[in-house]
């Protein structure tokens, strides 16, 4: 295996772009900076999330001490979703985005509400209870929040959280491929895939589906590790990942190989203009990206026009 | 680092929502006006198009009929005209944004296509306005021109298209201060002031060769003075049907027409002013440097 890597290694700017093209020529992928096949790939990354699905959440915290779920609140501040609008978080597996999602949405609603009442100044006392109350049964506002993933335990693992936190409402959990989704034409209003689309291992299927399920004028948003152009930063980030972030895998995980594959394949994924001109291909309009720490993490976005 | 991207070529392929939205406009001939060739220079920010010319369609490159094809700026213009009617309730929002969208068929994450504080929306209800006055002064100079009308002395003319303007604001007053207060963000600025010395630009456009002492730039100046005192206190006047605001309008106007005729007199007298001014100056100093030497 470290005779892969290393020629893997040396030959890694073409052939990332060759294992990326060739998806026509044969079934050769890239795993981390490994070579195998399509369905080789689908498994072996099935086994990482099966593995590291209880101890996701934690890891993600030590790895980017914490600054995840501050780009998880920029997504959403961006998303800037109004009352009833239906979210498709895809490999969304722990619920992260569709908690804060629910949360932002909830709070919109509240203030929507106190506006409303404020302008029902010259209704009498009893007008206003009832119309508290029957606006206060939609909370949410009727949105709505469909978490797709492909892996049983990541779901697993989202459920939980869900009951734990107390999030009973406008929560659907759905087993699904992001190449193939289980959903039909034209439903949602907005389809999010946080640092999801760097594990499928067709990304123009898993975009075209996207843009098939997203209602006209939906938004695309894909939070995602990215390139980052700055050398010494560069330099730093590199040494982080490849020296700290495995330790830290085996130490808090027990799984030293699972977090090898995942600095890899932050290594592997196309960088922000690859990923703009793929969106693009797809169909959406107005595609754009916001980089997030010098390009460690970058926000793209498109509408289906 | 936001990174934005025109695609030179590419026009919206009309989707399902889209057609629809249009099917209730007549398909319209092709004039020669209206033909937009798509190899133009890509950076070309696609011009507003006035409210006449409702879905014009293009000839593709190849000169042959094409479907209808949208730009982007276009539909998002669509898009800010239909969440105009939503503004009295909604305010200058991107919730206003997303009604409107999803008046025209489309999801209200659309309104994700601008930005969250509304600004663009009060830009393009500006400009609309705009646009409507210098339509409204253009035929009111054809009709001088063919004789049907008087040519107005230049205080009424000023008058009458300074409350023109401002009567359309009439219909989103209860906003317009949140919407004056934004435009006053720093960003915005470029834009509205933009906006603003055009449209004074074209109030004199049209109001023509009158014979005053004022030079251009005083002109856009005075013209913009009232222009903006009047907007202020049009937006705190509760007289009926702003009677209070016409008047304070009407004084303004007639307070330019006076300082005109002492333009000279103002001259002179600033010369004076400004000599002095380097008179005390120079005095004080000296009297700095003598206290010093003190």
């Amino acid at each position: 295996r470290c005779r892969w890597r290393c020629r893997a290694l040396l030959s890694r700017p073409a052939g990332a772009l060759r294992a990326h093209r060739g998806l026509a020529a044969g079934p050769e992928m890239h795993f981390g900076f490994q070579t195998v096949t399509e369905e080789e790939r689908r498994e072996k990354i099935y086994q990482v999330f099966e593995s590291v699905a209880k101890k996701y959440d934690v890891m993600n915290d030590s790895m980017t001490l914490g600054i995840h779920r501050v780009w998880k609140d920029i997504l959403m501040h961006k998303m800037n979703p109004s009352p009833g609008t239906l979210l498709l978080d895809v490999a969304g597996g722990t619920g992260d985005i569709a908690f804060r999602f629910i949360n932002y949405v909830r709070s919109v609603r509240e203030r929507q509400l106190q506006r409303k009442l404020r302008h029902h100044q010259n209704l009498s006392w009893q007008e206003i209870f009832e119309s508290y109350q029957k606006d206060n049964l939609n909370s949410l506002g009727d949105s709505q929040v469909v978490v797709c993933d492909i892996n049983r335990e990541m779901l697993k693992v989202g459920k939980q959280k869900a009951q734990h936190l107390g999030y009973t409402e406008g929560l659907s959990w759905v087993l699904g491929n992001a190449e193939e989704l289980p959903f039909d034409d034209d439903k949602f209003d907005v389809y999010t895939i946080a640092f999801g689309i760097r594990n499928v291992t067709r990304i123009d299927l898993a975009l075209q589906e996207a843009y098939r399920v997203l209602k006209p004028g939906g938004r695309f948003l894909c939070l995602e590790f990215s390139h980052v152009s700055n050398p010494l930063l560069s330099r730093l980030y590199d040494l982080y990942s490849f020296q700290v972030i495995p330790v830290l895998g085996e130490v808090i995980a027990g799984d030293w190989k699972s977090y090898q594959y995942l600095v890899e394949s932050i290594r592997r994924f196309p960088p922000q203009e690859e990923l703009k001109a793929m969106i693009e291909d797809a169909g959406f309009f107005k595609v754009d990206y916001e980089n997030l720490n010098f390009g460690i993490v970058a926000i793209h976005s498109g509408f289906k026009l | 680092v936001r990174c934005q991207h025109y695609p030179p070529l590419r026009a919206l392929q009309a989707s399902a929502a889209l057609r629809r939205a249009s099917d209730g406009h007549q398909k319209e001939p092709l004039t020669s006006s209206s033909q937009q060739h798509f190899d133009s220079p890509p950076a070309a920010h696609q011009p507003e198009q006035e409210p006449q010319a409702p879905r014009p369609s293009y000839t593709g490159q190849g000169g042959q009929e094409s479907e209808d094809y949208e730009s982007e700026e276009q539909l998002q213009h669509r898009i800010l005209t239909a969440a105009l009617e939503f503004v009295p309730e909604h305010g200058w929002t991107a919730e206003a944004i997303a009604e409107g969208a999803k008046t025209l068929g489309l999801s209200v994450a659309a309104a994700g296509m601008f930005h969250s504080d509304g600004s663009e929306l009060i830009l393009h209800f500006v400009s609309e306005c705009n646009a409507k006055l210098s339509q409204l002064l253009e035929k009111e100079q054809k009709l001088v021109q063919l004789g049907e009308a008087e040519k107005k002395p230049i205080d009424e003319f000023l008058r009458d298209a300074v409350e023109a303007r401002l009567r359309m604001l009439i219909p989103y007053i209860e906003k317009w201060p949140q919407a004056l207060s934004i435009l006053l963000l720093p960003r915005n600025i470029p834009s509205s002031l933009n906006l603003l010395t055009s449209m004074i630009d074209d109030i004199w456009h049209y109001a023509g060769d009158q014979s005053t002492d004022f030079n251009w730039y005083t002109r856009r100046a005075v013209l913009t003075g009232i222009y903006n005192t009047t907007e202020l206190v049009m937006m705190q006047d509760s007289s009926p049907g702003f009677e209070d605001t016409w008047r304070f309008l009407e004084n303004r106007v007639a307070d330019a027409m006076a300082m005109s005729n002492t333009a000279s007199q103002v001259q002179s007298t600033g010369e004076a002013v400004v000599q002095g001014l380097m008179g005390a100056a120079v005095t004080v100093s000296n009297a700095e440097t003598s206290r010093a030497v003190r």
